[in-house]
């Protein structure tokens, strides 16, 4: 509809309500994707190669970046809380400080932001590439189903990555958080694992963080593999998928958080 | 990769002009060629941001290209902003309120301490990652397209340096737009964290609105973290938009490259402005 046709008092109600059917347009897209999805499990009709390469090529090579995230933030951790530590003089909670922020919110939510940005907008790109070049046509032809071959292995992948990169980013975050105490505020690294196991941290502490990582694993799947199935308009419109996939898997991924958050207490 | 570099010239058998063509590099030279290649791109990286700053002084200046870009950087990320910031602030005060509960049940200083993390930290940080998301993204797809389509080949034909006219503007625009988007993303996050703290934790919010804890350090440090974000974030993904090769695939590695470099850029630059900042005041 012409800009001009619209009058000037109600352009805003317009913006707003073209905004809301653009979200509710990528929420519903994302929700039959996802029900598409879950349908080629009951029976498994997914390709077995597929989930092994994906795995390859979205885990272990995501290895370098999650590790230097998760040493940086354990460390930024403990510097922040450092100053706190200091005018209360309580070393001794330093472990369990760091550890509880960065076991229950920080490592799962920047391995999920570092994981969006490196594998989902990857995947957005590679679907959006096959889409523009016409490659999904091409397997329709040849009668393979692009759900079950292109799209399940993916999703399946993205979220056991995240998982199995969480478990290793709250070990070594903690192990970071550790040698910063050290070189910050010199409380030995065995205090601070102390304070880990002074039964202020438990299992569940764990357990909130890995389940918010399955959360964030589906949420980048689904939006990675929409935005990149729903590409137009050439190179450019390659750009403009990635871009709207990482922008809508943070949003997804910060509102999810809090969702999580207050559903597991 | 970086195959013919001189590492890898050791193994004197090897010393062919194509040496991947029969052998595939060792774990030596894969981390050797893995190291020069980061050493290469960290050169450039600087030599984009010297450029850059260079120009900003001395460049010619495009009418309304500087004014196009905060409304591209600025007001167009306000609403996502606004958004990921207010629902982190009501995580992150649920979450400390947990903690404290476990310990002491006071909370008193609720406010006043999350307020200091705020400034001092995680207004900017967190901030700065969304905005690398969203404005790192967006330069290097743009950037990427038009690198692809040749549009920066013709801008060289024309004798106009890239950087000057496309990532000089995008420089100021997001040096000056991120210490106002932060500072607007952290009041966000403050006033959901409030409205938390009185919803979950029962705390007033006359106290939650304390300052006792703010001093000149944590002020600085959140404004020098404003200003680095704000340079680093169009410098690498600009730089990234510009090595772009390959059609439209390389248009996504470009922005996925940039979405990488530029969040990974903003933990490494906190670490240390947080360390020195922790060092210079030390609270």
């Amino acid at each position: 509809m012409p800009e001009d046709a619209i009058p000037r008092h109600t352009q805003v109600f317009a913006a707003a309500g073209t905004a809301f059917l653009r979200v509710a347009t990528t929420a519903g897209g994302m929700g039959i994707l996802l029900f598409r999805i879950l349908a080629r499990f009951f029976p498994p009709r997914i390709d077995g190669g597929e989930i092994w390469k994906n795995l390859y090529k979205m885990g272990v090579k995501s290895l370098p970046i999650v590790a230097i995230t998760a040493l940086f933030t354990g460390a930024i951790m403990v510097v922040q809380a450092a100053t706190i530590v200091k005018r209360y003089s309580a070393e001794g909670l330093l472990g369990w400080g760091a550890g509880f922020g960065t076991l229950r919110e920080i490592a799962p939510l920047l391995t999920a932001l570092m994981i969006s940005g490196r594998v989902g907008a990857n995947n957005t790109a590679e679907l959006g590439t096959m889409v523009v070049t016409e490659q999904l046509d091409a397997l329709r032809v040849l009668a393979i189903d692009p759900i079950g071959f292109l799209i399940v292995p993916r999703f399946v992948s993205i979220v056991a990555t995240l998982f199995m990169m969480t478990l290793f980013a709250d070990a070594l975050a903690l192990f970071g958080a550790a040698h910063t105490g050290k070189a910050l505020l010199n409380v030995d690294p065995v205090t601070f694992y102390n304070g880990f196991t002074a039964g202020l941290l438990d299992f569940g502490d764990v357990a909130n963080g890995l389940t918010k990582s399955v959360v964030f694993g589906v949420v980048i799947g689904l939006a990675s593999c929409h935005f990149g199935l729903a590409t137009t308009g050439g190179a450019p419109g390659v750009g403009r998928a990635v871009n709207a996939q990482v922008v809508a898997s943070a949003a997804g991924i910060f509102v999810l958080d809090y969702v999580t958050s207050f559903i597991l207490g | 990769m970086a195959t013919t570099s001189p590492g890898q010239a050791s193994h004197p058998a090897d010393v062919d002009p194509v040496p991947e063509a029969h052998a595939p590099p060792g774990p030596v030279a894969a981390l050797g060629g893995s190291a020069i290649d980061l050493f290469l791109g960290g050169k450039e990286l600087l030599s984009v941001f010297i450029r850059t700053l260079y120009y900003s002084v001395r460049g010619k200046r495009e009418k309304g290209a500087f004014t196009t870009q905060m409304y591209e950087i600025g007001n167009k990320s306000v609403f996502f902003l606004s958004i990921t910031m207010g629902f982190i602030g009501m995580i992150l005060v649920y979450q400390s309120g947990l903690q404290a509960k476990r310990v002491v049940p006071d909370y008193t200083m609720l406010g006043a301490t999350y307020l200091e993390l705020l400034v001092r930290d995680f207004a900017a940080s967190i901030g700065a990652l969304m905005l690398a998301t969203r404005v790192g993204a967006g330069i290097a797809a743009e950037i990427g397209s038009m690198v692809v389509t040749e549009q920066v080949d013709a801008l060289r034909m024309c004798a106009a340096d890239p950087i000057d006219f496309l990532i000089v503007p995008r420089f100021k625009a997001s040096v000056i737009m991120t210490t106002v988007l932060i500072v607007w993303a952290g009041t966000v996050a403050y006033l959901t964290g409030a409205a938390t703290a009185y919803v979950a934790f029962d705390v007033a919010p006359q106290t939650f609105f304390n300052m006792a804890l703010i001093d000149v350090g944590d002020v600085s440090v959140g404004l020098a973290k404003c200003l680095a974000y704000g340079a680093a974030i169009p410098v690498v993904s600009g730089y990234c938009g510009l090595s772009t090769f390959g059609g439209s695939e390389g248009v996504g590695w470009a922005t996925t490259r940039a979405v990488v470099n530029t969040s990974l850029t903003i933990i490494i630059l906190n670490f240390f402005i947080s360390t020195a900042g922790f060092l210079i005041f030390p609270g």
